[in-house]
């Protein structure tokens, strides 16, 4: 299995896999096959919930194609939970900024042709 | 190492252009060299920016100008790192004249979109995202861009009406600029006022796509000299990375890749962000700018905005802020606009930029970003 692929399964799941560097311990997504921080590449394969709270997000409503039926949506930005890593997704059925103030908790729910989903806990 | 400088600058207008993708190129690049007052035979090679030319059926454009410039064998080189590849491309050729490989070249920026839409633009940009992650998740660039103002307005207490305050000063500033793509003024509410596009980013907090094509001729310094036309020094040239997904960054207020590029041009020139008098910097979303302004250590981190409410980064204030316009109101060809920059140093340098002239200026920079500033270059100019 890829990286993406394995990415994209665990996403299915509500998981994130993460690489934490075997010599440094900093922290990555799955997809690096070096340390950003020590040059690295030994990693060990940490498994995290994918449960966290928006840091940033924005709502689109001109959209790239494939997603004009969705319109409007937000694109996230989600800090996880108890680990220094962010990850980005889709999130259906927001209209306007008061539906998702920043700091809202969010998990990731799985993943299809919108990409990773996130949702509001 | 070989000083270098640039001898003359030519564009096309920007905006909805009808000739085609080859067309411009030519006539940008003939007009720089025809304001350099050389002759094509002059030229050693060129470096062409361009993402998009499969757009217009034409990719591989260098040879395709080298022979309608009548050298056919001179070597040409096509680059693309997004909306950064101007000054990429200017960097390439920057270094071969410093490096001697080369006396006098040409440096020709490119992009012919608007004929697809804007749907065809808006997925084809996102193209340029680490897509895994952002593009594939419905990201536009408009969306990247709003996330982090977002951030921003969360972070410092800015408003949209202070973002809304950037867009009208450059618009005042491309109103002056005959080859601008929108010469027009607009208000506050006007940009309050247009459609969404990404919350919290409007219609016209976003710069337009564009067509365009802007060349420059680089020479180095004894080239210039002996030639005697009017010639502008490079004395400061950086690049920067970042982590391409804006999930991969520490703060969303910042683009590491700027202060990386910037730094190393200061630190080159040999001088400090107050010697700068003007700057051309990457303005994608009103946003951009004031990050940018930041980053390039105008205005320490989150004061940017208050320089915009006080008018500090208006045509002949504190720091002339995109005396062309920007890519707000000048236009966004993205090939072509690291380039059009480099136009811009030299006709202020020069003393050839009309009405939106920057009164007794010495020192310039160009900052220009690919991406949401995955990939940057900065140069620093100075008057001969």
């Amino acid at each position: 299995m890829s990286v993406e692929e394995q990415v994209i399964e665990n996403a299915r799941q509500g998981k994130l896999l993460t690489h934490k560097c075997a010599d440094c311990r900093y922290l990555h997504l799955s997809t690096a096959y070096y340390c950003r921080q020590c040059g690295s590449e030994d990693f060990e394969d940490v498994l995290v919930d994918g449960k966290g709270t928006v840091a940033t997000y924005t709502i689109i409503t001109v959209a790239p194609a494939g997603f004009e039926k969705y319109t409007p949506y937000a694109f996230v930005i989600m800090k996880l939970d108890g680990v220094d890593l962010r990850i980005s997704g889709f999130m259906e059925g927001i209209a306007t900024p008061d539906d998702l103030p920043v700091g809202t908790p969010a998990k990731i729910t799985g993943f299809d042709e919108r990409g990773i989903l996130i949702q509001r806990q | 190492m070989e000083g270098v400088c640039v001898l003359g600058a030519g564009s096309t207008k920007y905006g909805k252009l009808a000739d085609s993708i080859a067309d411009i190129t030519t006539q940008a690049s003939v007009a720089a060299i025809k304001n350099a007052g050389i002759e094509p035979k002059e030229v050693g090679a060129s470096y062409i920016s361009n993402v998009f030319g499969v757009a217009d059926k034409q990719v591989h454009i260098g040879p395709v100008l080298m022979s309608r410039l009548g050298i056919p064998d001179k070597p040409s080189l096509t680059i693309e790192s997004a909306c950064g590849s101007g000054s990429v491309s200017f960097r390439e050729a920057y270094a071969n004249i410093a490096a001697g490989f080369y006396d006098c070249l040409i440096a020709t920026g490119v992009e012919k979109v608007t004929h697809t839409g804007t749907e065809w633009t808006t997925t084809y940009f996102a193209y340029c995202s680490d897509f895994f992650y952002e593009g594939q998740s419905g990201a536009s660039f408009p969306g990247l861009f709003a996330s982090m103002a977002r951030a921003y307005l969360t972070e410092f207490g800015a408003t949209e009406e202070d973002f809304a305050k950037v867009a009208v000063k450059n618009h005042d500033n491309g109103a002056l600029n005959p080859k601008a793509h929108m010469q027009k003024r607009i208000t506050v509410d006007d940009v309050m006022n247009s459609a969404v596009v990404a919350s919290p980013l409007k219609l016209y907090d976003c710069c337009p796509f564009s067509d365009g094509a802007s060349s420059v001729v680089l020479c180095s310094e004894k080239f210039a000299k002996e030639h005697g036309g009017d010639y502008v020094k490079v004395i400061g040239s950086g690049r920067g990375g970042s982590p391409a997904a804006l999930q991969g960054r520490d703060h969303m207020t910042t683009i590491p890749s700027t202060k990386i590029a910037s730094e190393a041009a200061y630190k080159m020139a040999g001088v400090t962000a107050k010697d700068i008098d003007f700057a051309e910097v990457h303005d994608c979303f009103t946003i951009a700018e004031v990050v940018d302004t930041e980053d390039l250590g105008f205005f320490d981190k989150g004061q940017g905005i208050q320089a915009v409410r006080e008018e500090r980064t208006r045509l002949n204030s504190d720091i002339s802020i995109n005396p062309s316009g920007g890519l707000k109101s000048k236009g966004h060809p993205i090939g072509a606009t690291g380039i059009g920059q480099v136009v811009e140093m030299y006709d202020q340098l020069t003393g050839n930029a009309g009405r939106r002239s920057v009164k007794d200026a010495k020192l310039g920079m160009t900052h220009n970003f690919g991406a949401t500033g995955a990939s940057c270059a900065v140069h620093i100019f100075e008057s001969a």
